[in-house]
């Protein structure tokens, strides 16, 4: 069932001043694993995604891509290895278009953005590719709006989309459905079940409908801690996550 | 050995003049994040205001020096309230070049209109023109007075900022501008107080340097770039900053005008980079104020 | 929530205004027009060809900084720095090895990328006022180096003695300015179709992202130091020719070729014709040198009083140039001329 292991993070620790944001934190993800990461508002689970993917060092700890150290190296290089993030808050280029976003992502990951005197229209595969992207989304209608007057819903759709583009190895996902109308959610699951098999995905996402359809896995974690872990159906049964994440769940609200 | 004398002499005069004029837009650049290009032009500004004062009303010296500072300053203010307070912070940095380059250039027309385009002097008192005599050396009595003017306005400026309310104040809202609002501090004012401050060292320098940086309308546009660069080395909002990078500059460049082959610019623009790629911010920042 | 709100009226505005790369997709009517406005200003003011050729290698040198600022959003007060060098290079080669104008451009626009790439990698890693300065020093060393190698620079009298062979063997450089104009305009409308090539590839996607977000390019695996560092050299090599441009049509070079000045005026002019848009910087030296050129022949000083007003101006009501003047002005007219449709959308 599950594959070689593509990300594995062992004791990854980060402060802010006095706060601990992320206290040795190990988790591993293998190829083919969907898995939910979970916790109340605060817990630091974007803290945890900045760690992973380099946006901020860690104070201790180690992360492995695909058996690689990658702990010292910068963001961008991990992305090249195949590690990819989509932002929370959709985090985008605001004068571009939708599909401008959609050909530099793809151009950027077939590192071809040093092409000066190639026209963008004409470089080869490209515009089929990033139809067929458009499409998955259902972006086609708005790909020659510039993004900045674009809804929020369908801005973090392309935030997905721009992820899903890079054809990652790893892809972690932000609160994907942060934002997105109810009935759109379903497209950011059909984009997610249409990924090759064999890639990793770790998703933070508070709606738990979302987290019950997507995962096979599920993470809890609380003041940057990780509570436990568990299948699906042993995580909804479990006491002490009802207790503390349902609970401050419900003093958040 | 007279040469050495003579050109020590002369760049600490000069670093002096640089310094008094540079730190007033340290001080501005350092609190309001605001890169104010029209800052040579409120030097002149001053400078013409003291050589219209001397010249044209016939004041003397010591009166015509308060009066362009103190005119100076009062014609520059309504511009803090009307353009500079639009464009402060550091996200702006084009829109406050283009509106301080625009500043200027109205500023070096204005100047050309009322006063033609001829160099303008600033006739010294007889007490300055003669020279001190200090043990066995022989100095020029102006050299000698912009030098311990410079030195003056150091100790002033650091009085003010480490003695007074004021410079807490300042400190305070240079450090960190959000913690100084919740703490009461009215920035507004504040940056009044800072801009009229930092003019009237332009104006103050402007004329006591009218000998070395020659009074002509493109003055405005000629000097920026050296105050400029004395900012940047000594790092934006720090006074004993700005005082070693102007007397560096000072001594660097009078020693290149006497010594040949003179790299001297040379040598200082290229310190510049290197001391800029190492110290982004500076190379004397966070030392003082 | 807020976002509700938000949605709602981002919409309203999607619809008012045309989809911005369909508008883009004109782009290129600029350079034909570009073309016909020379060759008609070649017609119609033969007295004033030595102008109208400063105005297109001016053009040229604008439209560097218009790929430096307009596409990566490098802020410099240092472009000169590129356009002396190529500028001193092609003049120094005129007259010591090289007579052919071709070839004089090629080695100004090398020299001038040549700089650009070195000083880029150096200084490109700041940001702000830093990057300003440190733009504003690398001019300055240029322009103080060109000054203290007199023997190859002649330095403050200038370089002169550049006598340049025929174009193509063919047109001399007459000596009333034909060629040197039919040739800087020849330069400039290919170095047009060149960076308009270069911002609409790969390249230039990239870099706009770069100037939009940096952060972001990265989380796509992108350098933004790298394609900044580029596209600087790139836009050295446009500046260096029309640095080489300038020394070939004018047979001079002054040290206020890589002065700070040149590269503030470079910036106004820029900012007057609208920057990323690169017609843009044609338009802006166009008006600006045209009408300096008039007002400037009355009191030079009346000329900068405009200029400055027009600058403050610009930077407190139209913070996108003359260009972005007229394109809100059209869309404004084109959303007045049909109200129905925007209200049954929103
Ligand atoms: N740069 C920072 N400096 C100081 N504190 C920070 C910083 N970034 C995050 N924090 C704090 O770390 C904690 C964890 O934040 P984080 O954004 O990781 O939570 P989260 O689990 O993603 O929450 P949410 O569900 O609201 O997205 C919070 O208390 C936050 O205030
Ligand atoms: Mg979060």
């Amino acid at each position: 069932m599950s594959g070689a292991a593509l990300l594995e993070v062992e004791g990854l620790s980060r402060n802010f001043g006095g706060l601990q944001v992320a206290s040795d934190i190990s988790l591993t993800l293998r190829a083919g694993d969907r898995c939910a990461l979970i916790g109340p508002n605060g817990a630091g689970k974007t803290t945890f995604v900045n760690l992973v993917t380099g946006v901020i060092p860690p104070s201790a700890g180690t992360i492995r891509l695909a058996g690689r150290d990658v702990t010292g190296l910068p963001a961008a290089e991990r992305v090249r290895l195949g590690l990819i993030r989509s932002f929370q808050v959709a985090r985008l280029f605001r004068s571009m278009t939708v599909r401008e976003h959609l050909e530099l992502a793809v151009l950027q990951r077939d590192r071809r953005t040093f092409r000066l005197f190639a026209s963008v229209a004409r470089v080869a595969g490209l515009a089929g590719e990033v139809a067929e992207l458009l499409d998955a989304m259902g972006l086609g209608a708005v790909a020659s709006t510039a993004v900045g007057s674009l809804p929020y819903g369908q801005q973090r759709l392309l935030e997905i989309a721009l992820a899903v583009a890079m054809k990652p190895k790893v892809l972690i996902l932000d609160e994907p459905a942060a934002g997105v109308p109810h009935a759109e959610s379903q497209r950011i699951l059909d984009a997610i079940d249409r990924l090759p098999t064999d890639l990793a995905v770790l998703m933070i996402e508070h709606d738990m409908d979302l987290v019950f359809r997507f995962a096979s896995s599920i993470v809890v974690l609380a003041q940057g801690r990780l509570l436990c872990s568990g299948t699906a159906a042993e995580i909804a049964a479990d006491p002490q996550v009802r207790e503390v994440y349902l609970g401050s769940r419900a003093d958040a609200r | 050995m007279e040469t050495m004398f003579g050109i020590a002499v002369d760049g600490v005069a000069y670093g002096m003049i640089l310094f008094i004029i540079s730190v007033g837009l340290s001080v501005t650049l350092g609190l309001m994040r605001v890169v104010n290009l029209a800052h040579g032009a409120f030097a002149m500004v001053g400078g013409y205001i003291a050589s219209y004062a001397a010249q044209g009303a016939g004041l003397p010296y010591a009166a015509a020096l308060p009066v362009a500072v103190v005119l100076t300053v009062l014609a520059t203010l309504p511009l803090e309230r009307l353009l500079y307070r639009r464009i402060y912070g550091s996200a702006n940095e084009l829109a406050q070049v283009l509106l301080t380059i625009g500043l200027t250039f109205v500023i070096v027309a204005g100047i050309n209109y009322l006063f033609g385009p001829t160099l303008k002097r600033i006739p010294l008192p007889e007490l300055l023109t003669g020279t001190v005599q200090i043990g066995s050396k022989a100095i020029p009595a102006h050299r000698a007075f912009v030098i311990v003017a410079g030195g003056l306005t150091l100790l002033a400026l650091w009085w003010l900022l480490e003695r007074t309310d004021f410079g807490i104040r300042l400190r305070a809202a240079v450090d960190d501008p959000a913690m100084a609002a919740a703490l009461g501090i009215r920035t507004e004012r504040l940056y009044l107080a800072t801009f009229a401050l930092g003019s009237g060292l332009a104006a103050l320098g402007g004329v006591l340097g009218a000998e070395l940086l020659p009074l002509e309308p493109y003055y405005a546009i000629r000097y920026i770039v050296l105050f400029l660069a004395v900012v940047a080395v000594g790092g934006a909002g720090s006074i004993f900053g700005s005082a070693a990078a102007a007397l560096a500059l000072g001594i660097v460049d009078t020693a290149g005008k006497y010594l040949i082959p003179s790299f001297g610019e040379f040598f200082f623009y290229a310190a510049l980079i290197l001391i800029l790629f190492r110290w982004p911010y500076g190379f004397f920042k966070g030392r003082t104020a | 929530m807020t976002m509700a709100g938000r949605t709602a009226s981002r919409t309203g505005v999607a619809g008012a205004h045309p989809p911005p790369a369909a508008r883009r997709d004109l782009g290129w009517i600029g350079i034909p027009l570009v073309a016909v406005a020379g060759l008609a200003a070649f017609w119609l003011l033969p007295d004033d060809l030595a102008l109208l050729t400063r105005i297109a290698a001016s053009a040229l040198f604008v439209l560097s900084l218009d790929l430096v600022l307009g596409y990566g959003g490098i802020a410099t007060l240092g472009q000169a720095a590129m356009y002396g060098t190529g500028a001193y290079a092609a003049g120094i080669a005129a007259v010591n090895w090289i007579s052919d104008p071709f070839a004089l451009l090629a080695v100004g626009g090398l020299a001038g990328g040549l700089i650009a790439l070195v000083t880029g990698a150096l200084i490109l890693h700041a940001h702000g006022l830093t990057l300003l300065m440190l733009t504003i020093a690398v001019g300055q060393i240029v322009q103080e180096i060109a000054n203290k190698a007199r023997d190859w620079t002649g330095g403050s009298d200038g370089l002169s003695g550049i006598d340049p062979a025929p174009v193509l063997g063919l047109f001399r450089f007459d000596l009333y300015g034909r060629t040197a104009f039919l040739f800087a305009l020849a330069v400039l409308v290919v170095a047009l179709m060149v960076a308009r090539r270069i911002v609409r590839s790969p390249f230039g996607l990239a870099c706009r992202g770069v100037k939009e977000d940096p952060l972001r390019v990265s989380a796509l695996g992108g350098s933004p130091k790298s394609y900044l560092v580029a596209l600087y050299a790139v836009a050295g090599v446009f500046a260096g020719v029309a640095g080489a441009l300038t020394a070939v049509t004018s047979g001079i070079v002054g040290l206020d070729s890589a002065g700070f000045p040149w590269s503030a005026e470079a910036l106004v002019m820029l900012v007057l014709g609208g920057t990323g848009r690169l017609y843009g910087a044609v338009i802006g030296t166009a008006v600006f040198m045209g009408i300096h050129h008039i007002l400037a022949s009355s009191d030079p000083f009346h000329w900068m009083g405009f200029i400055g007003l027009f600058l403050i101006g610009i930077v407190l009501f139209l913070p996108g140039g003359i260009a972005s003047g007229a394109g809100r002005l059209s869309a404004l007219l084109s959303a007045l001329a049909r109200p129905g449709r925007d209200g049954g959308r929103a």
